[in-house]
C-alpha cells in the first residue's frame, strides 16, 4: 500500500475519534444528520443510485441479487438487473478489480459493511459524499477525507444551482440509508421481534414480582 | 413418580441433595439484590455456553473465512444475527455482572475469614473469563480483534529470557495467524467447561461457609430461611429485569459493544489508528500503558488482578464485615472506584499529554490503596474503639467472639 | 418468625393462581426461546437460495446424458434419441411398472434424480440406462427399476422447461 494514502488514512482515523493533537483541518468537519426516514421508496432508489454510479468501483459482496427484494425491488425488476448472473450471485463492481486498481492505485473498498465499519458510518458517508470542494484550479478534495482518491461522482463541488445541489443531498442521502440497510439487512426484523420479546419479558417480570412480594410477605 | 425417585434415592443421594443444597439450604434473610450478582453470572455463563455452540455450528475457524463466516451467520443462518448480538452482547453483560459481583464481595467484606477459598476461586473464574473473553474477541477477525490479540500475545515477550519464543509458541507463527485463530476457537470452545468446574467449586465452598450477609458476621440459625422459595423466586424476578436490560441492547443497540473498526477484516499490513481493548479490559490496560516499560508494564498489570488475592490478608481490623460500619474502609471502597473509572477512561483514550500523568497517578493510588489498607485498617479499629463502638456492632464482635470459643473450646475437647 | 394471620403462611409455596401463571408464562418463553435455535439449524437463506438449478440442455446432444448439481444431489438429464423413445414405450418397466409418457415433459428429456433408491449411490451409466455399482439395481432409459434390490423407480424432481434449451430444475420461490 501507498505510504502516504497509508499516513492520510491514519490521520483521517485520527481525526475520527477526535483525540489527536496533530489531525488535519477535516477534525473540525462535523457529520451531518440525515432527514430522509427509512421508508421503501428511498431505500429502492437508494439502491438504483449505488447501482447507477457507486457500483461502477465498489462491490457489495454480501448482498444477493434475490436479496434486493428487500428494498423494494420486484423480481421482474432483479431479473432484468441480473441478466446472465444467478439469483444468488452478489453484487459486483463493474469495473474488475485490476482496472480499479490500476486507474486509483488501490482496489476500492468493498460498501457491504461500509455503514457500520465507521462511527455513526450512515452518516459517515452522507458526509463523505457531500464534503468535496475545489482545492485549487481543477484539483478536488475531500473535507472529511483529505487526499481522498475517489472523485466527487456526485459533482457535489462544481454544482452551482441550489436546487441541483439539494437533488444531489438528497440522492446521497438515499446511498447512505441504502448502504445502511446492506450493512444491516436484519434490522428491521430485528427491532419489530425485540417489541415482543422485551413485551413478553415485561409481563413475566411483573408476576415474578408480584410472585415474589407475595411469597416474601410470609416473613415478618 | 415417586417410585423412581425412591429408587433412585436408594443408590444416590438425590432427595438429600436437593432438601441440603436448594429447598431447605439456610440463607440469611437480609440479603439485599445486591447479592442476586451470583446467580445472574450462572444465567449469563448459560446464555453464552448455548449461543456460543450454536453460533459454533456456523463458524469458520480459517483465517480465510471466519470474517465472512461471521457476516454469513449475520444474513443468512436463520435467527443467526440474534444468536452472535446474544452472544456478542453477553459477553460484556458477563463482565458487568461479574464486577459488581466483586464490587459487592469488597464493599461488604464478603472476601474475609472464611471465604478466602472462595475469594480465590472467584478470582481464578475472572481470570478464566478474561481469557475466554478474549480468545473469543479473535475469532470474528475483524481488525480490533486481530490487533487486539497481536498485542496482547505481545505482552508475553516481557517472559525472562524467552520472551521471544514463547509469543512465537503462543501464535504456531511469527504473527498472529492462521494456526493462532484456530487454536484460540479450539480453547475458546474449551474454556467455558473449564469455568464451569470452577463454579462447581465456588458453589461447594459457598454451601460449606453459607452466604455472607450485609452486616458483615455470620448469622444465628434464627436469622435464616430456606432458599426456596424466597430466594429461587428473588433469583427468577432478577433474571427478568436482568433479561429486560440484556435484550434492549440485543435488539435496539446490539453494536454498542464492538467496535466499528471490528467491521473491517483483519489487515496484517495496517493497524487501526487508535487501538482500544474491550471495555472491560480497559484499566488493567491503562496500569500496562502507566509503566514506561514492557516487562514493568506487564508485571503491573498482572500484579493489578493477582493483588486481590492477599486481600484477606491486608485487611487487619476486627471490626465485622465491609463498609457498612467502617468509614474508612468505606472512603478506601468510593476512592477505589473512582481510581478504577478513571483508568478506565485513561485506558480507552491515546496515551497522549497529560493523560500519561493522569493514568500513572491512579496506577500509584491503585497498588497505594492496597498497600495502605493494613495500617488504615488497624488504625481505623482504634479510632472506632476510641469513639465507643455502636451498641449493634459491639454485640456483633461478642457474637463472633463467642463463636470463635466455641469453634475452638470444640477443637480442644 | 412467621405471620400467623395470613392463610397461605404454612405453605408459602401453595399453587395458586398468581404461581400457576408465573409458571404458565416463564415455561410458555422457555418454549418459545428454543425457537431460534432450531430454526438456526435448517438450511441457511444461501443454501435456499441454491435451491433451484438452471441447465442449458443446447450443450447435450442425441443420445448422451448429464449430470448436474441441485440441491447437493446429481441428476441425470438424457437427451433421448427416437429409438430410445421408442423402445421405452414398448415396455412399462419392471417392478414399478409405469407408461413412459408419465416419467417425461417432452419424450426427449429424461430428468431423474441420480441417486439409487435402494440406498442412495450414485447409479453409472450404460447404453440401455444405468447400473448402480452399490448392488446391481438396473434402470432402464426412463429410469425405471428392472432388477436388482432397489424397490422404485428413479425419482423424477420437480422442473419446468423456461425455454427449448433451458430448463429449471427445483420449485421456484424467488
Amino acid at each position: 500500500m501507498n505510504m502516504t494514502l497509508r499516513i492520510r488514512l491514519v490521520i483521517l482515523l485520527l481525526s475520527l475519534v477526535s483525540v489527536s493533537t496533530n489531525a488535519s483541518a477535516s477534525a473540525d468537519v462535523e457529520l451531518r444528520d440525515i432527514y430522509l426516514e427509512v421508508n421503501a421508496q428511498n431505500l429502492r432508489e437508494g439502491f438504483y443510485t449505488y447501482n447507477n454510479l457507486c457500483r461502477l468501483c465498489h462491490n457489495l459482496k454480501y448482498i444477493k441479487y434475490s436479496n434486493l427484494s428487500d428494498v423494494g425491488l420486484s423480481k421482474h425488476e432483479i431479473d432484468v438487473l441480473r441478466g446472465t448472473n444467478g439469483v444468488s450471485d452478489t453484487l459486483a463492481a463493474s469495473m474488475p478489480p485490476s482496472v480499479a486498481n490500476q486507474a486509483f492505485g488501490k482496489v476500492p473498498p468493498d460498501l457491504s459493511l461500509m455503514a457500520k465499519a465507521r462511527k455513526n458510518g450512515t452518516h459517515y458517508i452522507y458526509t463523505l459524499l457531500t464534503s468535496y470542494y475545489e482545492k485549487s484550479e481543477a484539483v478536488y478534495d475531500n473535507h472529511l477525507f483529505q487526499g481522498i482518491r475517489m472523485p466527487d461522482i456526485f459533482e457535489y463541488s462544481v454544482t452551482e444551482n441550489p436546487k441541483d445541489k439539494e437533488l444531489i443531498d438528497k440522492r446521497v442521502q438515499q446511498v447512505a440509508l441504502f448502504l445502511e440497510w446492506a450493512a444491516d439487512p436484519k434490522r428491521d426484523e430485528r427491532k419489530s421481534m425485540g417489541v415482543f420479546v422485551i413485551a413478553y419479558l415485561m409481563v413475566l417480570t411483573l408476576l415474578l414480582f408480584f410472585l415474589k412480594r407475595r411469597i416474601w410477605a410470609n416473613l415478618q | 413418580m415417586n417410585k423412581l425417585v425412591a429408587w433412585i434415592d436408594q443408590r444416590f443421594p438425590l432427595t438429600q441433595f436437593v432438601k441440603q443444597e436448594l429447598t431447605e439450604y439456610p440463607t440469611p434473610r437480609n440479603l439485599s439484590y445486591l447479592w442476586n450478582f451470583g446467580s445472574l453470572a450462572a444465567l449469563v455463563l448459560v446464555l453464552q455456553v448455548i449461543t456460543g455452540i450454536f453460533l459454533a455450528m456456523h463458524y469458520k475457524a480459517d483465517a480465510k473465512l471466519a470474517f465472512d463466516s461471521v457476516e454469513h451467520i449475520m444474513r443468512d443462518v436463520n435467527y443467526g444475527w440474534l444468536i452472535r448480538y446474544m452472544h456478542s452482547t453477553g459477553a460484556s453483560a458477563f463482565f458487568i455482572v461479574i464486577y459488581i459481583h466483586m464490587a459487592r464481595t469488597l464493599y461488604y467484606g464478603s472476601f474475609r475469614k472464611p471465604r478466602e477459598l472462595m475469594w480465590w476461586s472467584g478470582q481464578g473464574l475472572l481470570i478464566l473469563l478474561m481469557a475466554t473473553a478474549f480468545m473469543g474477541y479473535l475469532l470474528p477477525w475483524g481488525q480490533m480483534s486481530y490487533w487486539g490479540a497481536q498485542v496482547i500475545t505481545n505482552l508475553f515477550r516481557a517472559t525472562p529470557f524467552i520472551g521471544d519464543q514463547v509469543v512465537i509458541w503462543l501464535r504456531g507463527d511469527f504473527s498472529v495467524g492462521d494456526a493462532t485463530l484456530t487454536r484460540f476457537f479450539a480453547l475458546h470452545y474449551l474454556f467455558p467447561f473449564i469455568i464451569i468446574a470452577a463454579v462447581g467449586f465456588h458453589m461447594v465452598a459457598l454451601h460449606y461457609v453459607k452466604s455472607s450477609n450485609p452486616s458483615g458476621i455470620n448469622l444465628q440459625a434464627k436469622d435464616n430461611i430456606p432458599f426456596h422459595p424466597y430466594y429461587t423466586i428473588k433469583d427468577f424476578f432478577g433474571f427478568g429485569v436482568f433479561l429486560i436490560i440484556y435484550f434492549v441492547f440485543v435488539f435496539y443497540s446490539p453494536n454498542t459493544f464492538i467496535e466499528a473498526d471490528n467491521y473491517i477484516p483483519a489487515d496484517p499490513l495496517q493497524t487501526p489508528a487508535h487501538i482500544v481493548p474491550e471495555w472491560y479490559f480497559l484499566p488493567f490496560y491503562a496500569i500496562l500503558r502507566a509503566i514506561p516499560d514492557l516487562f514493568g508494564g506487564v508485571v503491573a498489570m498482572a500484579l493489578s488482578i493477582i493483588i486481590f488475592a492477599v486481600l484477606p490478608y491486608l485487611d487487619r481490623s476486627k471490626i465485622p464485615g465491609g463498609a457498612r460500619y467502617r468509614p474508612f474502609y468505606r472512603l478506601l471502597f468510593v476512592v477505589f472506584s473512582i481510581d478504577v473509572v478513571v483508568l478506565s477512561y485513561v485506558g480507552a483514550k491515546p496515551p497522549e499529554g497529560g493523560l500519561i500523568l493522569v493514568g500513572q497517578i491512579a496506577t500509584f493510588m491503585y497498588f497505594a490503596l492496597f498497600t495502605a489498607l493494613p495500617a488504615i485498617s488497624i488504625y481505623e479499629e482504634k479510632w472506632l474503639r476510641r469513639r465507643g463502638l455502636p451498641p449493634e456492632v459491639e454485640e456483633l464482635i461478642t457474637a463472633e467472639e463467642n463463636q470463635r470459643d466455641i469453634r475452638e473450646g470444640k477443637t480442644q475437647s | 418468625m412467621l405471620k400467623k394471620e395470613k392463610s397461605d403462611v404454612k405453605n408459602p409455596t401453595r399453587r395458586d393462581f398468581l404461581t400457576t401463571a408465573t409458571g404458565a408464562v416463564a415455561g410458555a418463553g422457555l418454549v418459545g426461546a428454543c425457537w431460534p435455535f432450531i430454526q438456526s439449524m435448517n438450511p441457511t437463506m444461501d443454501v435456499l437460495s441454491k435451491a433451484t438449478t438452471e441447465v442449458d440442455l443446447g450443450v447435450i446432444k442425441p443420445g448422451e446424458s448429464k449430470t448436474v448439481e441441485w440441491q447437493g444431489k446429481p441428476v441425470f438429464i438424457l437427451h433421448r434419441t427416437d429409438k430410445q423413445i421408442d423402445e421405452m414405450r414398448a415396455s412399462n418397466g419392471g417392478k414399478d411398472p409405469i407408461e413412459d409418457e408419465k416419467r417425461v415433459d417432452v419424450p426427449n428429456w429424461l430428468v431423474v434424480v441420480g441417486l439409487c433408491t435402494h440406498l442412495g449411490c450414485v447409479p453409472s451409466r450404460k447404453e440401455e440406462g444405468w447400473l448402480c455399482p452399490c448392488h446391481g439395481s438396473v434402470y432402464d432409459n426412463s429410469g425405471r427399476i428392472l432388477k436388482g434390490p432397489a424397490p422404485t423407480n428413479l425419482e423424477r424432481p420437480p422442473y419446468q422447461f423456461l425455454s427449448e434449451s433451458k430448463i429449471l430444475i427445483g420449485n421456484n420461490k424467488v
